[in-house]
């Protein structure tokens, strides 16, 4: 856990370099005072160097047990469950611009409730319909929301 | 009083059946658009915009505030009892309204959020009603070299939020403020780290941010774990204990107080009085350490400040026709849109309309406390739906509420990665709420800073010269300085781990 | 979120188009039609927009969708706009001169030029309207420039945004009667309205569409529209022409355009509706209520005026990029 703590705290640190770098690119100055880069110049620097006080800080801190026994990334059956979500939300987010939401939900809706642990086939048909078409009806026709067509449909 | 007799004349159109009709519409559909995670009250109140193009100006407007403040309320739904936050301001709410839910106490939670949305919003149109005219003319004073002092004077009360580590919360901080750099820059009006990424050019959504780093990232801890979080939901406790009530009290009379005044200056926010009235409970609290692990007053002081800003807001609008925050902008489109057009005229040309609208406030306000506190137990029976089902159900609406702001998929992209983020920053302790507030109040700072640097023609004397702005600069930066460098005295109000 | 105007008589409106106005060409269009505006819902713009929208709605014969796509001072529509399928059925609302300054500040990288878009049809021209408090001491223009003349630097103006057409009026202002102000940008008119009336900024440079209203009830002093003539909205503010300051010619207008490459019969067909839209009756009616005023230009008219406000744009942003 410390260790994730480090490796995380490490990133920011990267971020409030690279941001450094970047802020740097743009004017500091302007004829009034602060330019573009001025800000996140400033930011960036104090951001590095309170990152570096949370590496030290974290490094000198006691060991502690409990602490130990949690891990950053997903364990166990867990994985795939996470992972399920992960993975079919980008692939929707993909499919959705190409297929359409209608069907892309569709498939989104019953891929996850089964990744899930759903086996009800009936429950899960009549979500799978309800949650994409259903859904679909009731955000175009009356609640005026714009969702994607894709490729195939529009 | 002149204003008395105006207001007795609206209370008669106003209780008209037709009237009350439209309100209790509004209340309903306004609760459950903003109950529908994903969608805040911004976003619900646009969607249900076509809903009032066949009605009568009057009801239109009463329609439209009252679907504001049901989405208000339903964002408050979504966020004690998932997690969720339906807006910016409801993310004070989810801190220790879900941890309430948690334990068992989610029907308290929402009976408290709706008995003090009440009591603050009721309170707020009292005083509006009295001050209206004079009040927010005096609020016009607050100009940008205010403003910059304000949000200073805002993300130094992160500190307040700050729990254990201080110095992590300080750097989600600054991390929170270079976010908020990407996109026009207040200088020059130009695309600034957006490295060619076109949606980048208006700044990281901050809603798909949000929907992430709260939404999805609940979602896929709770994904991990063995068992689902259920959250045991008892819909007979729903009345607060004799202590609760005791303690709410306070938290509802301080919370009214910073959430109407506020609500008067033009340009805040709902976030800005909400986070402040939840810090101020902390302060004054005997036990700060169980905010965060659900202290009621977190919650009843969160929202009463909500809904006495949202009542409050309308004075700015009405009087002046400013826009106070980007849903009140929502709903001034849609008075103009229905031909109305806000500003101090408003009270002279049409005072039969204005306080009608205003009578219906009260109405409004009293329609939401009866429908929902029995329909809490309806909201809480919503979480006996299976992990997986609620988990899909959630991210449909998280994926419509991301993409349709803008019709935009990359935001799907970005709630995605940051509810990643969200995942392991919450398993690694990093606190998110600073960040969160450094997301809104950065690109407001530095704009107002850089406004505030062509009034004065590039002096920062100018700080010097507006006391108002001097006070709100200086009494936080001792107090952050004192909370540094003394963290021994202040240890107490540390412990307690607040997200 | 788009917010859509339904018409429930589409259909049968579609058949009576297609009877009453033989100029539609025939296999357009065929479905509901996207207008782009790249500006906030509510605003100035925006309201424009759905008014005429909802107008030529039934000459096009299609539901006419109003999208709003706002950000980067218009840019991110603007670009929106350039970037759609030269179909006919994505139009966009051109604000000049916001397109004209972006095009020309090479910080703001434009994915667009002045080629990309096919200007159709001006709806409205909104002139500069020159406004400060009942109270201020400046009765007129003249009180204004000389009293800048006097203390340079140190009166301020404030714009509705950086490169907007306020802020090129001001620079107009400034070369015409050798006087300099204090620039603020905000973002809006309703910032303006607050930081005027508050007594934060001595002067805003806005558009008579945005305050007239209050012009009109005393609540603001008119001190000069930048226009060759009055505005009849306010007939009682001397224009700069009137004034002698004859260069000083600005405002902001609004037409609908289309992505380059869209066929010429398809923009003929846009221009025949909307053009009868404009002159509707109803649709002058709804335009005076919000005091916008109509200034119907099409074709080769409304190319040149295009081209003109480029050029015209130009030497002032070059200007302004220099004062940086």
């Amino acid at each position: 856990m410390r260790q994730g703590r480090l490796i995380a705290t490490g990133a920011m640190l990267a971020f409030c370099l690279f941001a450094l770098w970047q802020s740097l690119l743009l004017s500091l100055t302007d004829r009034l005072g602060p330019g573009p880069g001025f800000f996140p110049f400033w930011l960036a620097l104090i951001g590095t160097v309170l990152a570096v006080a949370l590496l030290f800080t974290t490094f000198r801190e006691p060991a502690d047990p409990a602490d130990a026994e949690v891990r950053i990334l997903p364990q166990g059956p867990g994985v795939r469950r996470w992972l399920a979500i992960v993975v079919l939300v980008a692939a929707t987010a993909v499919a959705m611009e190409v297929i359409g939401f209608r069907l892309a939900m569709l498939a989104f809706n019953a891929a996850l409730v089964i990744a899930l642990g759903e086996r009800r086939w009936w429950l899960i048909g009549v979500f799978a319909i309800g949650g994409s078409f259903g859904v679909h009806y009731i955000f175009t026709r009356w609640l005026d929301v714009l969702l994607p067509d894709g490729l195939i449909w529009g | 009083m002149d204003a008395l007799n105006h207001l007795l004349a609206g209370f008669a159109a106003a209780l008209s059946f037709k009237y009350l009709m439209f309100a209790l519409v509004g209340c309903v559909l306004g609760t459950l658009i903003g109950v529908l995670p994903g969608l805040g009250p911004a976003a619900g109140t646009a969607i249900l915009i076509p809903l009032t193009f066949s009605l009568d100006a009057t009801g239109a407007i009463i329609m439209l505030c009252a679907i504001y403040y049901g989405a208000m309320y339903g964002g408050t739904i979504t966020s004690v009892l998932l997690n969720v936050p339906g807006e910016a301001a409801s993310v004070v709410t989810c801190i220790d309204g879900y941890q309430m839910a948690l334990q068992g106490r989610a029907g308290t939670a929402l009976a408290i959020a709706a008995i003090g949305s009440f009591v603050g919003g009721t309170l707020a149109t009292v005083a509006l009603v009295m001050v209206a005219t004079p009040l927010a003319t005096l609020a016009l004073k607050f100009g940008p070299v205010e403003f910059f002092a304000l949000m200073v004077a805002g993300l130094c009360l992160v500190v307040g939020l700050a729990g254990k580590n201080m110095l992590a919360a300080l750097l989600m901080t600054v991390i929170g403020l270079l976010f908020a750099m990407i996109g026009v820059d207040p200088v020059r009006g130009a695309p600034r780290f957006t490295f060619g990424v076109e949606e980048l050019y208006d700044g990281i959504g901050f809603v798909p941010v949000v929907m992430g780093l709260f939404g999805v990232a609940e979602l896929l801890l709770a994904a991990e774990q063995r068992q689902a979080r259920i959250i045991q939901a008892n819909l007979n406790k729903w009345m607060p204990t004799k202590e609760e009530r005791r303690a709410s009290v306070g938290a509802i009379g301080r919370g009214t107080v910073v959430g109407f005044v506020l609500g008067l200056i033009p340009g805040v926010g709902a976030i800005v009085p909400t986070f402040m009235a939840y810090v101020i409970e902390k302060r004054v609290s005997k036990t700060p350490e169980r905010f965060g692990k659900g202290a009621i007053e977190g919650v009843a002081s969160a929202e009463t400040a909500n809904n006495a800003y949202a009542n409050a807001a309308m004075v700015p609008l009405l009087a002046l026709g400013i826009p106070s925050s980007p849903t009140i902008a929502v709903l001034m489109g849609a008075f103009i849109i229905n031909g109305i057009t806000p500003g101090p005229f408003l009270f002279q040309e049409q005072p039969t309309l204005v306080w009608t609208v205003i009578a219906s406030f009260f109405v409004g306000n009293a329609l939401l406390l009866i429908l929902n506190l029995p329909l809490v137990g309806l909201w809480a029976k919503l979480l006996k739906i299976p992990f997986s089902y609620m988990c899909t159900g959630v991210l449909i609406f998280c994926i419509i509420g991301a993409y349709g702001l803008k019709q935009s998929m990359f935001d799907v992209w970005v709630m995605l990665g940051f509810g990643i983020i969200g995942y392991l920053l919450r398993k690694l302790d990093f606190p998110i709420a600073p960040a969160i507030l450094a997301l809104i109040l950065g690109p407001m700072m530095e704009k107002s800073l850089r406004t505030t640097l062509e009034i004065s023609g590039g002096s920062f004397a100018i700080f010097l010269e507006r006391p108002v702005a001097l006070v709100l600069l200086t009494v936080p930066v001792i107090v952050l300085g004192a909370l540094l460098l003394r963290p021994k005295t202040f240890s107490k109000l540390r412990e307690s781990d607040v997200d | 979120m788009i917010i859509r105007r339904r018409t429930l008589l589409a259909a049968s409106a579609a058949t009576a188009a297609t009877i009453a106005s033989p100029a539609i060409a025939q296999n357009y269009p065929r479905r509901p039609v996207q207008l782009v505006v790249a500006f906030a819902a509510g605003g100035s713009t925006d309201v424009g927009a759905r008014i005429l929208a909802a107008a030529a709605e039934k000459d096009l014969g299609q539901t006419i969708t109003v999208v709003n796509k706002p950000g980067a001072g218009g840019q991110i529509g603007f670009t929106e706009i350039a970037r759609a399928k030269p179909d006919g059925y994505t139009l966009g609302f051109l604000n000049l001169p916001a397109v004209n300054t972006i095009i020309l500040d090479p910080e703001r990288k434009a994915a667009f030029n002045v080629d990309s878009f096919i200007p159709i049809i001006n709806q409205v021209l909104d002139p500069g309207l020159i406004w400060v408090k009942a109270d201020s001491p400046y009765k007129t223009l003249a009180d204004l420039t000389e009293a800048a003349k006097k203390t340079p630097g140190k009166i301020s103006v404030c714009t509705t945004g950086i490169l907007s057409d306020d802020h090129l009026a001001i620079l107009m202002v400034q070369e015409a009667a050798k006087c300099e102000f204090r620039i603020v940008h905000f973002d809006s008119g309703t910032q303006q309205l607050a930081g005027v009336l508050g007594g934060h900024v001595d002067v805003a440079f806005d558009n008579v569409g945005s305050v007239f209203k209050r012009v009109q009830s005393g609540e603001v002093r008119g001190l000069a529209v930048t226009d060759v003539e009055r505005s009849k909205f306010l007939p009682q503010v001397p224009c700069t022409k009137e004034l002698g300051l004859t260069t000083v010619i600005s405002s902001s207008t609004r037409g609908v355009g289309a992505p380059k490459g869209t066929p010429a019969d398809v923009v003929k067909a846009i221009e025949t509706a909307f053009l009868k839209a404009i002159n509707s009756a109803e649709m002058k009616e709804k335009m005076d209520a919000v005091g916008l005023a109509l200034k119907p230009m099409v074709g080769a008219e409304y190319a040149k005026y295009y081209a003109d406000t480029q050029a015209q744009a130009k030497k002032y942003t070059e200007w302004a990029l220099k004062m940086r």
